[in-house]
């Protein structure tokens, strides 16, 4: 069986930044035709690295890659898809005002580059393809306007109308509901049974137990090593990835709330194009309580955070923080009256990633007395000294308080999030998607911490898409869908399939 | 109103439409590849000077068009390579190409004719009109040359392979890249396109409509042109029809100015303005807001 030539090699893959960072330390991973081989490792073990080198986007500093026997360096992603090898990244590569057909024949569009583009013959070719996969993407509309699933497989389709074989697909699951990841793993069954050869990224055990049947583990840049999935176990991978036993489980003592902290009535907020998005919410969250909110996202989530912190006009209805009337004010004072805010989009909305960690460890507090000398300055040895605290209190892997924060992890990053935020001494803390896209150790110490809060009385207000998140942490949790609660429950009083029903938009 | 004023504001509408529809479909097709450039007026400037001088040396006023379009080539070239190759900045050139071309232009009209701030193009080196009538008014061929170039841009930008490329590389070039599109080439060639368009309008102000090369020939035209790109939704059709109204009102604003009953009532001033003022007003309230393309105006490098 080991005999087998593996379709794909990469022997002894380095890759030194010019920085002097090394991102691979000699990687060589095999892969064989027809099966799913899945990359298991924390953000930044190199995974994406040793991917983008395979697909022709990064050079290695050394090392050799054979395709079918033969060695072959590719110059550009247009060189590995020639040669039969597609990606699809995390985030993905698609022009947004284009249609999903516009988008698959992109630079392929057929002979002739001034003749008209014979858009029938693509349609028929494409449909053909979604037919033998089972499922349909409309290819009229602007892909601005799809969800997240679907623009994920018109990137699959994409690389499929261009006939590659081997398919590398990098955190696939990341923006993704549970059920559009059901939905993803039937399409890569499909895919395996045409004999395709699937590369499957990811940090997230279960998924990886669920769908491949190798898995490679690289831990800092090496591999640590190569398991079978059905001789392999949850436990085994989590051992191997982190190097050390993971509490997979929180440690949350049973807590009586306090008086209610924070308060919505019959709140209506509207969406980006005009329509209800937050259909009359009415609930509250006690001190020493995570209420939390689960739910597909794009059910109003996104709207009711932003209404709640400041962002987004409140059509109708009331918030209160501690008895005071909060509706419309701005997202300063809000700050000045103890709430934080751990937005959902850390790149776009927690942090300026080309600003200083020390910069960026007072936004939203620069205006403080503390930060400041004279004449409005600001006091930078303050600022310092604030920075430093928190990176060694929330145990911060960064260069130092001077390097931009685009130089930090994605795990590191989400930290200095939250611990900024917690260390505007807040009463009441928004938590939405906390350890989206975070390393397992550190979406372990941000979990803990948020149960730390609650402990020391804070209430917080936990909103993610992370099921097991949700059920992990919360008190007491809310399943949102179309903008309403389908039920507010106890997580330990409630099954799975409860859950399920209400997050299809079944009434509890 | 009778007939012959009807016909003299309609000839005289599509002549001032030709400049601003060339220049406009040009930066339209340049943005829709996601390169910038306010150096138009420049342009302008430059191959109506050039132009100029090609068509008298050739005698011939479409050899003075070729000339203007070379000119406008070369300056795209310059643009093309400091902002696709060299990832410059996309304004800074422009304001360059911009100083150089008044400055340039007026220090070339002395230096070359030795006459000061103007030079009246040779008859036999201007083109021929399609049609003339008794009273001077007359049609060139550049007008329907203009209609056409506009709907096969459209034609080009929206149904053949050239165009989507174009399109992907101004909203997206890391997915045009990735698909094996040579970005910089897409982007460079539409540069050049939208340089030489501006060229040929150059060259079309001094030897056919206005036969005369001046110190501000373009006359803030490459500038209502880069209006007129936006306020078209970055839509070649669409440019054409702004630049038409724009050249109506220009005439009509004329025609107003000439009749002493009203020149006494309103001041020239506030019928100068009403071209501009009328055709931005049209063309938004037509359009309304369009978004411009995504990377419009950034360099993209490989990472």
């Amino acid at each position: 069986m080991e005999e087998r030539t593996p379709v794909l090699e990469m022997r002894d893959i380095v890759k030194i930044y010019p920085d002097g960072t090394k991102a691979l330390k000699g990687v060589t991973i095999k892969v064989y035709e027809g099966e799913i081989l899945g990359l298991l490792g924390e953000n930044g073990a190199g995974k994406t690295t040793l991917m983008k080198i395979l697909f022709g986007m990064l050079k290695p500093t050394k090392g050799r890659i054979f395709l079918r026997g033969k060695e072959v360096r590719f110059k550009s992603p247009a060189d590995a898809i020639a040669n039969g090898i597609g990606m699809v990244h995390q985030h993905f590569t698609l022009v947004e005002v284009f249609n999903a057909l516009e988008n698959i024949i992109l630079g392929m569009e057929g002979h002739g580059l001034f003749s008209k583009i014979d858009v029938e013959n693509a349609r028929k070719k494409l449909q053909k393809l979604m037919d033998e996969l089972n499922f349909q993407v409309p290819l009229d509309v602007p892909v601005e306007k799809l969800p997240v699933g679907t623009q994920q497989r018109i990137e699959i389709l994409k690389m499929l109308y261009r006939n590659v074989d081997i398919l590398i697909l990098d955190e696939p699951t990341a923006v993704l509901t549970p059920i559009e990841v059901k939905e993803l793993f039937a399409v890569l069954r499909k895919l395996k049974a045409q004999g395709k050869t699937i590369i499957f990224i990811s940090h997230k055990l279960n998924e990886v137990m669920e769908i491949t049947d190798r898995v490679t583990v690289i831990r800092k840049g090496q591999v640590v090593g190569t398991v079978k999935t059905s001789e392999a176990t949850p436990q085994l991978l989590a051992r191997m990835m982190v190097g050390r036993d993971v509490v997979l489980r929180i440690e949350k003592p049973p807590k009586e709330p306090g008086e209610v902290v924070f308060r919505v009535e019959n709140l209506w907020v509207k969406g980006d194009r005009g329509e209800e998005a937050v259909r009359g919410l009415t609930f509250e969250v006690r001190a020493g309580e995570i209420f939390g909110i689960a739910g597909v996202e794009g059910n109003g989530q996104s709207e009711l955070i932003e209404a709640i912190t400041g962002l987004r006009k409140v059509e109708k209805g009331k918030i209160y923080l501690k008895g005071v009337d909060i509706t419309g004010k701005k997202p300063r004072d809000l700050y000045d009256m103890g709430v934080a805010h751990i937005p959902e989009d850390r790149t776009h909305m927690g942090l300026i990633l080309e600003m200083t960690v020390m910069e960026n460890a007072i936004l939203g507090m620069h205006w403080r007395k503390e930060f400041s000398k004279d004449l409005g300055l600001i006091n930078w040895a303050k600022v310092e000294e604030h920075s430093n605290r928190l990176i060694k209190e929330f145990e911060i892997v960064a260069p130092g308080t001077k390097a931009p924060v685009k130089s930090l992890s994605g795990g590191n990053q989400q930290k200095l999030i939250v611990a900024r935020e917690v260390s505007k001494k807040p009463e009441f803390i928004i938590a939405a998607q906390p350890t989206r896209g975070v390393d397992v150790a550190s979406t372990e110490y941000i979990r803990n911490y948020l149960v730390k809060l609650r402990n020391e009385n804070k209430a917080v207000l936990l909103v993610s898409a992370d099921l097991d998140e949700v059920l992990q942490l919360s008190d007491r949790m809310a399943i949102m869908y179309e903008g309403q609660f389908m039920g507010i429950v106890k997580p330990d009083e409630v099954t799975e399939e409860q859950i399920g029903l209400m997050m299809g938009g079944v009434k509890a | 109103m009778n007939e012959t004023f009807v016909i003299s504001l309609l000839l005289g509408s599509l002549a001032a439409m030709v400049p601003i529809a060339l220049t406009s479909i040009g930066a339209v097709i340049s943005e829709r590849a996601g390169v910038v450039n306010i150096g138009y007026e420049g342009i302008l400037m430059l191959s109506a000077f050039f132009g100029a001088i090609f068509a008298e040396l050739a005698n011939n006023g479409w050899v003075g068009l070729l000339g203007g379009a070379l000119t406008g080539l070369v300056i795209g070239m310059i643009h093309g390579v400091i902002t696709v190759y060299l990832k410059g900045d996309h304004v800074i050139p422009g304001i360059g190409i911009n100083l150089i071309g008044y400055g340039g232009v007026a220090f070339g009209i002395l230096a070359y004719w030795g006459t000061a701030g103007q030079h009246q193009v040779a008859p036999s080196a201007q083109i021929k009109p399609l049609w003339m009538d008794a009273f001077g008014n007359s049609l060139s061929p550049m007008v329907p040359i203009t209609i056409a170039i506009a709907f096969i841009a459209w034609w080009m930008l929206f149904k053949t392979p050239f165009g989507l490329r174009i399109r992907a590389v101004g909203e997206n070039p890391e997915a045009a890249d990735a698909l094996g599109i040579n970005v910089e080439l897409y982007r460079f060639t539409a540069v050049l396109i939208a340089s030489a368009l501006a060229g040929v309008a150059g060259a079309y102000l001094s030897v056919d409509w206005l036969g005369t090369v001046t110190k501000t020939i373009a006359a803030g035209r490459g500038f209502i042109a880069l209006a007129n790109m936006v306020f078209s939704g970055w839509n070649p059709i669409i440019a054409l029809g702004g630049a038409f109204l724009f050249g109506f009102f220009d005439n009509f604003a004329i025609y107003i100015q000439n009749n002493p009953w009203l020149a006494g009532t309103i001041p020239w001033q506030f019928i100068a303005t009403l071209p501009y003022v009328v055709t931005l007003v049209v063309v938004a309230g037509i359009i309304g807001r369009a978004r411009p393309p995504k990377w419009d105006g950034r360099p993209y490098k490989r990472e």
